[in-house]
Parts: structure tokens; C-alpha cells; sequence
């Protein structure tokens, strides 16, 4: 039905025409980006800059910072995404596979945590981490950011081990394996895309968030890159330029991950059943 | 896929490990660290480091630890660690905030911790310090001070044929129009409907916020003055003359006034850094705020206090590194990145900038806002005031009224 | 292989017996609880514990300094905020919020979906392009359509007025319901290729057959959709609905960033953005506890009334 050559001209004339809509910001990031200050603000609005200067990228990176921060960025949400990737499918094959007592009960308070405003757990999130030592440490951000993620995963891991073929696990528990050898040797293995999702899902969320990131860490040392961001900003005035080419500059690694894992991307939300 | 995860797992827990051995703080046995939080802009965090170097020179067992902060989350900051316990030593926050952490206990009472309060106090402007002021105390010294001034872009003048930057209200309301044209140049604009903004020429023309006691504002906020002044602004805005940018999503004035969007500004000393970074070409020029009723109380105070937290546990430390700050090395020493010295023996050093000059004396007619908890809510509802009478929604009386209503509510609440 | 499907025959042999002694197993077996332990201990830690601790703290007027001084006034944080103004119409912006973005995300992104739902050349780079707001943060573009929405230099100003749809350029962000535009097309921008992945892993799961035998019986384009497609997506749709809905309710960063300056008079607020407000301005902790639950409140009912009326088992025919 969606195949023949029509239909594909069309296609191509909607996805392009589509795409202009979603590419004209990025374009004029990265153009306000490469254009002297003088010009950010020039009337009328220019899409391409007439002059290009790499002043912006410059003075961003001279702050060394920038690659620090962008360091402990890119610490934080490995370890936060492995971490997950880890937690949340053992969690995901206890609901899936297992029987247990309180199992229903159990996920639905897991799924309740999806429900709830992150920002309305900040003081008290600052509490416990203040007593376990965890504030000004990036660890206390890779906690934080793992349990934020953990109802979410789990239920989209969910869904991918309970479409494990049944028998597959039956032979291996006839093979003597208990359910920690079926967890690694049956189950995980042949969930790849699903845990491909878990992995853009929760690297996403680690690179880009903001509010936690900024009260629990205290030292300049250990900032962020969105909050790097955030301090480019003064009450008056904005410096566009810099804001944009850091920015630019932030979205490097997500857009590699994404890049990376996205082959298994839509075959692996298919098989987290999120489709129905 | 066993072998890739394996290899995952055993990285993340290596990772994890670095994580935590680089995160640990190292602490050296005997000295004692102070938490200083700030929200100074580069260059001034540049200059702080190399403060703090002479002072642990001077005083080996005391180490300073500085953070910096983005102003805007910075009250958020502020709050979420003194809820959990983790307040910073020292910090240095916007004068207008000071009542408000006071009242809800945060701050350490100054003047009855600090054994040489009072030399230090006789030291200093008696404007900033007022600021310090609250509920018969004392809860924080002046760190640095700043006011606003007109800046005014000689091109463009010069074009327009006007040789001087105006002195009085009159001429401003005059120059103001001459030097507009359509949408392409504004004689003046403002940074938005915040009180900060149209403030100094507020005090200028007169106006009020409360009485001197801090009791009413009604009859003062919506009184002749405050009114004619408001008008003022409101006419000049009607007529085009004021860019539409005070009322958001426009372009900022720095930006404006640089690029010659914006023949007049008001704004701090600290254009000086951000136009050398930003817009070396652009030469910016200083005059005095126009002079509007009375001679003695143009522009409005602005500034930072240095305030002490009132679970420190490192008192004796936290105040000797206060007295460090307010030390004439110490003030000559951030002077060179833009911090206006709040010592009036400093006034007319030859160690400071040239620029001061036109700021530390518009400092000598500055107004202070009212020092109240609420300030806060205060600035909004004069904020909603100007606004409104900017989109035509109300008359500037009407506006005026209906926030010295909502003030006397605030002074009322104890 | 032929080694895996002898087992598979004996396993279908020996279920039932297997089946009875799993259970048993299982039932001595601590196994699924330390599979469950992690995340569990995370999960107390920083969820349970915090909201606990939120629900405490709104049945007080809170001092942050002094938690002991705090003074218990039961429900009255809860009735100041629901009879406040500007609670109120924080409310009444994020349901206007939802009721634009989830509908757009999930039209636009059906739409995209169908479009990508074909082998051609091209196609994994389209997809990509199309997922590149999703990858960025909120703060990121948030400052983007605040600078492409500039009441003076904005590029939409320039072009609506090239266009000759507008005179004078319109002043989006000064006014509390003009900035519901850019805030709402920002939601859905931003939310298009992630729905469209979504939608396009159930147009996947759609068997071909289906459509062959249609093509048969002479269905056009209108009737397949109509009669197919929809009908088998309605799971993906349900579940698109009830997370968006939860997502546009929890809108914060945009307009945090938006409501900056002030100037919009607390009158574009979302339901978080002045919870925000409340807490770290106000210092009103109490309230700001309050609003979120609140806020809890209303996403879970609404959630559970759409899981409820929408959720229905689909069959072939």
C-alpha cells in the first residue's frame, strides 16, 4: 500500500518539508554561534551569518574549565547509564520472570515513581544525600540520576524480558541453570535493542539535567555541563554566542550516542511492548 | 553480548571507584576551611583566587573555599543547603536579600559576634550598611557597593548635535526623543519593569516607596511624586521614545547601547568588563543621572553584603576572613575588577579605576530600597504596577494605588 | 540448532512436572528479593523517603532554618493554594499546555511515523534528524525559541512580517498569553521524534498481510488506515497519551527560564514553575509541598480515568 513510486515523492517532499521545521533552530544555533556579537541581534534576522568567527568556541573553551566540566559530565552519565542499564534489569527480570509475593503491589509503587515532579524531591533528595555524604561528589549525582530512572527502564525492560521465548528458558533451567545463570546467559543476551533504549534513555537524562546537578554540587570542580551552561547568563544580559557555542558543543556526545545505538533503537522499543 | 557486558560491569565499577577516590575531599589535618559562595562574573572569580592566596598566606590555618554561582539559582541554592545543614561559612549575597534570611534565623548577628563591629561599621558608607540593618540588628557588613549611572553613546549624539549628556529630567525627557527614530534607535530603554530599573530616575524625580520609617507606603508608592515620575516614563514610552524592550523577549541593553540600538542606558560599573570583553570597540561613557526634584537623591544604591551563616561552625575563622574583605587591601584589591569599595576613606584614591569617580559620586545622593523581609514581594508589586500602566491596563495612579495597597499588606505582616 | 529443538521438545514434555517443582523452588528462593534489593534500597532512599517527607512538610508552615520551630496547620497550606489566583491560573496554563502539546506531538507524530514507516533511501537519516530535539536539553531550547521568538530581532517576527501576515512585530514573550505560543510549539517540537519512534515501532508490529489482504478487496488508503492501522495502534496511542499528558503536567524547565525577568506577572506560571517560585523565593515551603502534591493528585487521576476508558484489548479479524 505504501510503496509505490508516487507515494514515495511525496513522502520525501513531506519529510523534507517537516525537517526545515525542525532544523531551522539548530541552524540558527549553530549560526549565532560563528557570528561576531555585533551581529546576533542584527535587524532584519539573518539565518547564515555574513561574517564567521570562531571567537565564541574560543572564549569558551580558553575557560578550562569547559573541559572539565564536560569531564565530569561525561563521568557521571556513563556510570549513571551502566548503573541503570544494571539495576533497573535486574529489577526488570524479577517482575518479568519470577513469582514472588507482592509482585503487583511492588510494581505498581515502582510505576508511581514515574508520576511524580522530580523537582518536588529536591530538598528532601538533599537531605539524605547530605547525610550519606553524597552532596559535592559526583556520585551523589549518579544515585540520584539512577533511581530517577530506575521506574521508567524497569518497565520498558520489562517488556522486553516477558517477550523472552518461554521454552528458550525452560531448556535452560532443564540444563540445571538457576535464575541468576538464566538472567545472564538466556535473558540478557538476546535483549539488546531493548537495553540499547535504556542506554540513549537514560544517557539523555544524565547529560541534560539541570536542577539536581546544581544544588547538590558544590565545588566548582565538580559542575556540570548544562549548569556550566546556566552560568554564562547574567541577570541583564545573555551572551548568546557563547551560550549557543557551548551548547553546540554539549550536544556532540549525546548525538554520538544516539548515533551509536540507534540501529537498535526502534527494534528495540518494539520489543519493550510499548507499542501495546 | 556476555563478554561486552562483563567488560561494561567491571568499567563501571572501576569508574565508579575513580569517581569516588577523585571526589573525596582532601582536607588537610589542622587547617580549617571556609565555604564562601559568591555569584562574582569571571574576571571577578579570577581576581577573588588571587585574594585568597594573600589572605592564606597571611593566615596559614585558614583555607578558603570558593563556589561560584549562577545568580539566578542562587537564592535557590542558597535555601536548599541551609535546609540540609550544609550552609556555606560565609557568602556574599545581594543587599535586598539580606532582611529576608535574617528574619527566618540564617544569619549570624554581626554586631554582637564580631568583637570590633563597631570600628569596622564607622568605616564604611552609612547607605550599604544601613542595608545590614534589620529588627534593631546588625546581620551582615557591606561587601562591596555599586549605583547606577547614564551612559550615553557619543556617536550618536553627535549625530543628533547634542554636545552634552543631559543634566536635568527636563533635558533627558528632551534628548530622549531627539534621539530616537522609528524602530531602528531608541533614546532610551530600560532593562525591564523590575524596580531596579526605573528606580534612579525614580528617586530622582522624587518619589517614595514608604516613609522613612518603613510603616506605609500609601501616600508615598502612589503620591504625587512617585505618580509624576511614573508618568513621566510612561509619556516618554507612549511617544516611542523608550524601547519596547523593558516589558521582555527584547534585546538586552547592554547589547543595545553598543550597538547603537540605544542612545542612553542605565546601568552599574560593571559595563566596563563586560564591554571590554564583548565590545572592545565600543567606548562607553559615564555622566551622572539627570537631576530631577531636589539635588540630593538621584540613582539608587545597589550592591553586595557579606553575611555569615548561623550554623558556621568555624565562627572565629568565618569573621577573621569577613575583616579580611573588609580590609582596605582587600576592598583596593577587588576595586580593580569593577567592585566599587564601600571604606569611605577610599573615596578619591588614586588607586582606583578612573571610572569610579562618576559612581562614587552619584553613591553620595544614592537612594536605598526599603530593607524589609518582603522586599522581594515589594519589587513585584511595582513591577505589576509599571507593567500594567505600560500596556495601558491601567492609569499610573490606578497601578500606583493598587500597589501601595498590596505593600501596606506586606508591612503589616509581621 | 537441532540440539535446541529436542530440548524444546522435552521441555514441552516435562512442563507440567517442571512447572510444579519451580514453583516450589521458588517459592523457598530469596532470589527474586536480591534481584529486587538495589533498586529497591535506591528507590526508598530517594524516593519513598523524600516524598514522605514532602507530604510531612505540607501540613506545616515550614522553617527551613528551624524545622522544630515549624508550625502544624493542617490543611490550610492546601486551601490557601487552591483558592489562590495565581494557583489557579497556573492550573488553568498547564491544562491549556497539555490540551496543545499532547494532541500535536501525537498527530505530528503520527503523521512523521507513517512517513517513515517504508524502506527508501534516506530514511535512518531522516529519522535521526527528526530525534535531534529530543537529544537536547530543555534549557538549551528553551534560550533557543526565546531567542527565535525576540519581540524585536526574533527570526518568527521577520518572517510573518516578510510574509505580510503581521505589521508591527508582535512582542511574544512581554505578554502572559501570547507567550503560551512559543512555550506550546516549543513542547511539541521538541516531542515529535520521540513519538514518532514510538508510533513507528507499533506501524512495525503491524503485519503486512493484513494490508496485502485489504489491497485485495480493494481498500483505498483511507479505509486501511481507518480500519487497520488506528485500530492496532490504539495500545501505542493509549500509552502515548497517558505518558505525554504526565509530561506536559510536569512541564518546568521552559517555563522557569520563560518566567524569569518577572515581567509576565506570575500570570504565565505552570503549576511547578510557581511551586518553584513559592519555595525558593517566597520561602514558603510548606505551600510549595502543597502545590505538588496537588499537582500528584490531579496527573494520577487523570492518568488512571485515561488507562481506564481508553485501554482495550485488540483483535484481529
Amino acid at each position: 500500500m505504501m510503496r509505490r513510486l508516487p507515494m514515495l515523492a511525496t513522502r520525501y517532499v513531506f519529510l523534507t518539508g517537516g525537517l526545515v521545521f525542525v532544523l531551522v533552530p539548530f541552524i540558527y544555533m549553530i549560526s549565532v554561534s560563528l557570528k561576531p556579537q555585533a551581529y546576533t541581534f542584527e535587524i532584519p534576522p539573518q539565518l547564515f551569518p555574513r561574517e564567521i568567527t570562531l571567537n565564541h568556541y574560543q572564549e569558551v573553551l580558553a575557560k578550562e574549565n569547559l573541559l572539565l566540566y564536560f569531564g565530569n559530565s561525561l563521568l557521571v552519565a556513563t556510570v549513571s547509564t551502566g548503573t541503570t542499564v544494571l539495576i533497573s534489569a535486574l529489577m526488570a527480570y524479577a517482575f518479568a520472570l519470577m513469582k514472588f509475593r507482592g509482585k503487583n503491589v511492588l510494581f505498581s509503587i515502582l510505576l508511581i515513581g514515574m508520576m511524580i515532579p522530580p523537582v518536588m524531591l529536591i530538598v528532601p533528595q538533599f537531605l539524605v544525600a547530605k547525610d550519606l555524604k553524597l552532596l559535592n561528589n559526583l556520585l551523589g549525582l549518579i544515585v540520584v540520576y539512577v533511581t530517577m530512572n530506575l521506574s521508567m527502564q524497569t518497565f520498558l525492560l520489562r517488556g522486553v524480558f516477558a517477550g523472552v521465548p518461554r521454552d528458550l528458558l525452560d531448556a535452560a533451567l532443564i540444563d540445571g541453570g538457576n535464575q541468576w545463570t538464566l538472567f545472564r546467559r538466556v535473558v540478557l543476551p538476546l535483549s539488546g535493542p531493548g537495553i540499547a533504549v535504556v542506554v540513549i534513555f537514560t544517557f539523555l537524562y544524565s547529560w541534560d539535567e539541570f536542577p539536581w546537578a546544581h544544588v547538590a554540587m558544590k565545588e566548582t570542580a565538580k559542575r556540570t555541563l548544562p549548569v556550566a551552561i546556566a552560568l554564562f547568563q547574567r541577570p541583564d544580559l545573555t551572551e548568546w554566542g557563547q551560550v549557543f557555542a557551548m551548547s553546540v558543543i554539549a550536544l556532540i556526545p549525546v548525538l554520538l550516542v544516539y548515533i551509536a545505538f540507534q540501529r537498535y533503537f526502534v527494534a528495540g522499543i518494539s520489543t519493550t511492548g510499548l507499542k501495546g | 553480548m556476555n563478554r561486552k557486558l562483563f567488560f561494561l560491569f567491571t568499567s563501571f565499577i572501576l569508574l565508579t571507584l575513580i569517581a569516588t577516590v577523585f571526589n573525596a575531599p582532601v582536607r588537610a589535618a589542622e587547617s580549617v576551611t571556609i565555604t564562601y559562595w559568591h555569584t562574582y562574573s569571571d574576571p571577578e572569580t579570577a581576581q577573588l583566587a588571587r585574594l585568597i592566596d594573600m589572605f592564606q598566606k597571611d593566615n596559614p590555618n585558614i583555607k578558603i573555599e570558593p563556589t561560584k554561582y549562577a545568580y539566578d539559582d542562587y537564592k535557590k541554592a542558597i535555601l536548599t543547603s541551609i535546609a540540609g545543614g550544609q550552609a556555606p561559612d560565609v557568602m556574599r549575597m545581594d543587599i535586598v536579600w539580606v532582611p529576608q534570611f535574617a528574619k527566618q534565623g540564617a544569619l549570624l548577628q554581626l554586631d554582637t559576634a564580631m568583637p570590633d563591629f563597631k570600628k569596622i561599621a564607622d568605616a564604611v558608607f552609612p547607605g550599604p550598611l544601613a542595608t545590614n540593618y534589620w529588627d534593631g540588628k546588625y546581620w551582615g557588613l557591606p561587601q562591596n557597593t555599586n549605583t547606577q549611572v547614564l551612559l550615553w553613546n557619543q556617536k550618536l549624539f553627535d549625530a543628533a548635535g547634542i554636545k552634552e549628556p543631559p543634566e536635568t529630567v527636563a533635558e533627558f525627557v528632551d534628548d530622549a526623543c531627539k534621539l530616537t527614530s522609528g524602530t531602528k534607535q531608541y533614546g532610551y530603554a530600560l532593562g525591564g519593569t523590575y524596580f531596579w530599573a526605573p528606580a534612579p530616575l525614580f528617586y530622582s524625580m522624587g518619589g517614595k516607596v514608604t516613609d522613612d520609617k518603613v510603616t506605609t507606603s500609601t501616600g508615598y508608592v502612589n503620591g504625587k511624586e512617585s505618580v509624576a515620575a511614573f508618568q513621566n516614563m510612561l509619556d516618554l514610552y507612549k511617544k516611542g521614545c523608550i524601547s519596547p524592550n523593558l516589558l521582555g523577549g527584547g534585546i538586552g541593553t547592554a547589547q543595545g547601547h553598543a550597538t547603537g540600538l540605544y542612545a542612553m542606558i542605565i546601568d552599574g560599573p560593571w559595563m566596563v568588563d563586560i564591554y571590554k570583553t564583548d565590545y572592545p570597540d565600543f567606548k562607553v561613557r559615564f555622566a551622572p543621572i539627570p537631576v530631577g526634584m531636589g539635588t540630593n537623591n538621584s540613582s539608587v544604591v545597589g550592591g553586595e553584603n557579606v553575611v555569615v551563616s548561623a550554623t558556621t561552625q568555624h565562627q572565629p575563622e568565618a569573621l577573621t576572613w569577613v575583616k579580611y574583605l573588609m580590609s582596605e587591601k582587600a576592598q583596593l584589591f577587588m576595586a580593580q575588577v569593577g567592585a566599587i569599595p564601600v571604606l569611605s576613606s577610599l573615596t578619591g584614591s588614586k588607586d582606583l579605576p578612573a571610572y569610579f569617580e562618576v559612581f562614587m559620586n552619584q553613591l553620595k545622593t544614592a537612594q536605598a530600597r526599603v530593607a524589609h523581609p518582603s522586599w522581594s514581594a515589594m519589587d513585584d508589586a511595582i513591577n505589576a504596577a509599571f507593567t500594567k500602566m505600560l500596556k495601558g491596563e491601567k492609569t499610573a495612579q490606578e497601578a500606583l494605588d493598587e500597589a501601595a495597597k498590596t505593600i501596606d499588606g506586606l508591612l503589616a505582616k509581621k | 540448532m537441532s540440539q535446541l529443538s529436542v530440548r524444546r521438545q522435552v521441555s514441552a514434555q516435562t512442563n507440567q512436572a517442571l512447572g510444579l517443582r519451580e514453583q516450589r523452588i521458588q517459592q523457598r528462593n530469596f532470589a527474586p528479593y536480591l534481584f529486587l534489593l538495589p533498586g529497591a534500597v535506591l528507590f526508598v532512599l530517594f524516593i519513598l523517603w523524600p516524598m514522605l517527607y514532602s507530604l510531612r512538610i505540607s501540613f506545616f508552615q515550614w522553617n527551613i532554618v528551624k524545622p522544630e520551630t515549624s508550625v502544624n496547620v493542617g490543611v490550610q497550606n492546601y486551601l490557601d493554594a487552591l483558592t489562590d489566583p495565581i494557583f489557579q491560573r497556573s492550573v488553568v496554563n498547564t491544562v491549556i499546555y497539555g490540551l496543545i502539546t499532547v494532541p500535536g506531538q501525537i498527530i505530528f507524530g503520527t503523521f512523521v511515523a507513517l512517513l517513515l514507516n517504508a524502506r527508501f533511501p534516506g530514511r535512518t537519516l531522516f529519522r535521526t534528524l527528526y530525534y535531534l530535539p529530543v537529544i537536547t536539553s530543555w534549557v538549551i531550547v528553551t534560550l533557543l525559541f526565546q531567542y527565535l521568538f525576540n519581540g524585536q530581532a526574533g527570526m518568527v517576527n521577520s518572517v510573518l512580517q516578510s510574509l505580510g501576515l503581521i505589521r508591527e512585530p508582535i512582542r511574544w514573550l512581554a505578554d502572559a498569553r501570547l507567550v503560551m505560543i512559543p512555550l506550546t510549539l516549543l513542547g511539541i517540537w521538541k516531542g515529535v521524534g520521540w513519538t514518532a519512534v514510538i508510533v513507528l515501532a507499533g506501524l512495525q508490529a503491524i503485519p503486512e498481510s493484513l494490508y496485502e489482504a485489504a489491497a485485495v478487496d480493494g481498500a483505498n488508503l483511507r479505509q486501511c488506515f481507518l480500519q487497520i492501522t488506528l485500530p492496532l495502534l490504539r495500545p501505542t496511542l493509549v500509552f502515548l497519551l497517558v505518558v505525554l499528558t504526565i509530561g506536559a503536567m510536569n512541564v518546568y524547565i521552559s517555563g522557569l527560564l520563560i518566567n524569569r525577568s518577572g515581567n509576565l506577572l506570575n500570570e504565565a506560571h505552570f503549576v511547578l514553575t510557581w511551586m518553584d517560585k513559592q519555595t525558593f523565593e517566597n520561602f514558603n515551603f510548606g505551600q510549595g509541598a502543597a502545590i505538588s502534591y496537588l499537582l500528584t493528585a490531579i496527573v494520577f487521576i487523570v492518568s488512571f480515568v485515561q488507562i481506564r476508558f481508553l485501554q482495550r484489548d485488540v483483535m484481529y479479524s
